[in-house]
């Protein structure tokens, strides 16, 4: 990982990283920024330069008026925001997040969700997101490797799926006869005709939505309804579950 | 990541030396020691021997003082290896007493609410963590044993006339390493019990039950079956073995002669023993992982 060996190197590569455990980890007689700071002193940080960067740490994931608390008396939303605050203080290249939302409020989720995103798109910093919660990880990863039995399932790249979806079509049409769907055909798509004028569309790369309403135009096809197929995350991540054998081996 | 940015940025300042970062571990604990006032009145307890031993040295080696007490000068102010033996037996055992209340607090508090993952997914191993925390303990329980020992070796050294320092300078070598001994095992113990325990107060009664219980059914099992062995369940009483041959002191200090004292060898052997065994405890409680089940 980062171009070193996690046997002969893992000190090196452990001060590259910062983890936020799912599990309670804190001390929690210590305040909050106190903790951070020890925990940044710990991975290197000089103390000066820790205490600097725990406060703007503690600012950053928003519990600024709560730092001088201590971390025992915090809600279980606060435990997870200084759980992020003492994995991003140092400055990682690498940011483990094990089930960041656990116990969060929706408004709390939201803004965590926010974060993650920020500090992703901020710095050349790479996320490591593990979670159930399907949502977060749509919201805020690019790859997704789906596990089960300590086997990869299934790996997908979330930004390929987006894509391809948006060239899957779901139409509610009426007089839809055989000449429309072989004019789409035509332009290069693949159709499947169903009952009460429901056609699937699988549309080839240049071939743009007007292009559909203009076929339908000329071939005088009401179109009622017209839906992108969300092929979500979950349907991945069933259909990886359905599947009986691992994709590539165990980790 | 400046405050009023609000924005994340990476750290590219310089780094302190990876071979010192333990201390950091030690630094905090102290800090935090420091703040209760129980601690701090259980630290002056444990260093108020040591001043009357100081007022006993200081009338051993002025006649002007012992004129003025009832019984007048006597051979009763002697200041020699049986004297050391005595203010190392005090000592230690203001140590053992102090190392009760410090050694849970300093583990068992990181355990509780599952801190040491954060502390293991840094550029900080076990090793290091446990030595921060030995560094805690020996720089502790050495202010209450040795360094005081050497403060009254060195006083009664300058008090008294003649080449006594050069005819006891020996004594310096058993004051220091039975010091370190006792430290050590006192340290691994409690650490060890507290990593198992995990809670504080559990844990400062199991460190304090694992002197007094094991001492209790080895007299038990001596008064049964006739022999002296069941001592070697008494720790304090290893020590003290090792202690009085090293002061080259006969054994009166713990009331046994001849035949029925455990030999030197043995009492070495038990008390490595106990700190391998705490050294195998502590390997096996303190990990990085974290196992959740269900």
């Amino acid at each position: 990982m980062l171009g070193l060996d996690s046997h002969t190197n893992g000190k090196a590569l452990r001060s590259l990283v910062g983890y936020m455990p799912e599990n309670d980890a804190f001390i929690s007689k210590m305040s909050g920024v106190r903790f951070v700071r020890y925990m940044a002193e710990i991975s290197g940080l000089p103390s000066a330069q820790a205490m600097e960067r725990a406060h703007e740490a503690f600012v950053y994931v928003g519990l600024g008026e709560a730092r001088y608390r201590p971390v025992g008396t915090y809600s279980l939303g606060m435990k997870q925001l200084v759980k992020l605050a003492q994995a991003i203080a140092h400055g990682p290249k690498v940011l483990i997040l094990d089930e960041p939302t656990n116990g969060m409020d929706p408004p709390a989720r939201k803004r965590l969700i926010e974060l993650i995103r920020e500090i992703r798109e901020a710095s050349d910093i790479s996320l490591l997101l593990s979670s159930h919660l399907l949502r977060d990880v749509e919201e805020t990863c690019d790859e997704v490797l789906i596990l089960r039995n300590g086997q990869i399932a299934s790996i997908s790249n979330l930004v390929e799926e987006r894509r391809a979806n948006r060239k899957f079509l779901e139409l509610e049409t009426i007089g839809a006869e055989a000449t429309f769907t072989s004019a789409l055909e035509g332009l290069g798509c693949e159709c499947a005709v169903f009952t009460n004028g429901r056609i699937k569309v699988v549309m080839p790369d240049g071939v743009e939505i007007r292009e559909v309403f203009k076929v339908a135009a000329d071939k005088g096809v009401q179109i009622r309804r017209m839906n992108h197929r969300r092929d979500s995350l979950e349907d991945i991540f069933l259909n990886a579950m359905e599947q009986t054998g691992a994709a590539d081996g165990r980790i | 990541m400046a405050v009023y940015k609000r924005k994340y940025t990476p750290y590219t300042g310089s780094l302190t030396p990876e071979r010192s970062r333990f201390f950091v571990l030690t630094r905090y604990a102290f800090a935090d020691l420091f703040k209760s006032r129980f601690f701090v009145l259980l630290l002056i307890l444990s260093l108020v021997p040591s001043l009357f031993f100081a007022g006993y040295i200081f009338i051993a080696n002025n006649k002007a003082v012992q004129l003025l007490l009832p019984t007048g000068p006597a051979d009763m102010f002697s200041v020699e290896a049986g004297f050391f033996t005595f203010i190392m037996i005090v000592q230690t055992q203001a140590a053992f007493l102090l190392n009760c209340w410090v050694g849970p607090i300093l583990i068992a508090g990181d355990l509780t609410n599952g801190a040491l993952p954060l502390f293991l997914s840094r550029p900080f191993s076990r090793a290091d963590y446990v030595l921060g925390k030995l560094a805690v303990m020996g720089l502790l329980l050495s202010g209450v044993t040795w360094v005081p020992s050497l403060l009254l070796f060195t006083l009664q050294a300058g008090l008294a006339k003649g080449d006594w320092i050069w005819s006891h300078m020996w004594m310096v070598v058993p004051i220091v390493l039975c010091s370190v001994i006792w430290i050590l095992m006192l340290s691994l113990i409690s650490l060890a019990v507290s990593a198992w325990v995990k809670l504080r107060i559990v844990a400062t009664g199991v460190i304090f039950i694992s002197f007094f219980i094991p001492a209790g059914l080895g007299e038990m099992s001596n008064a049964i079956m006739g022999t002296v062995w069941g001592r070697l369940l008494n720790f304090s009483y290893l020590f003290q073995i090792i202690l009085t041959r090293g002061f080259r002191e006969p054994s009166r200090l713990l009331g046994t002669t001849g035949w029925n004292e455990i030999p030197v060898p043995a009492a070495w052997g038990v008390l490595i023993f106990v700190c391998l065994l705490s050294l195998v405890i502590l390997n096996a409680r303190l990990r990085a992982r974290d196992t959740v089940r269900g």
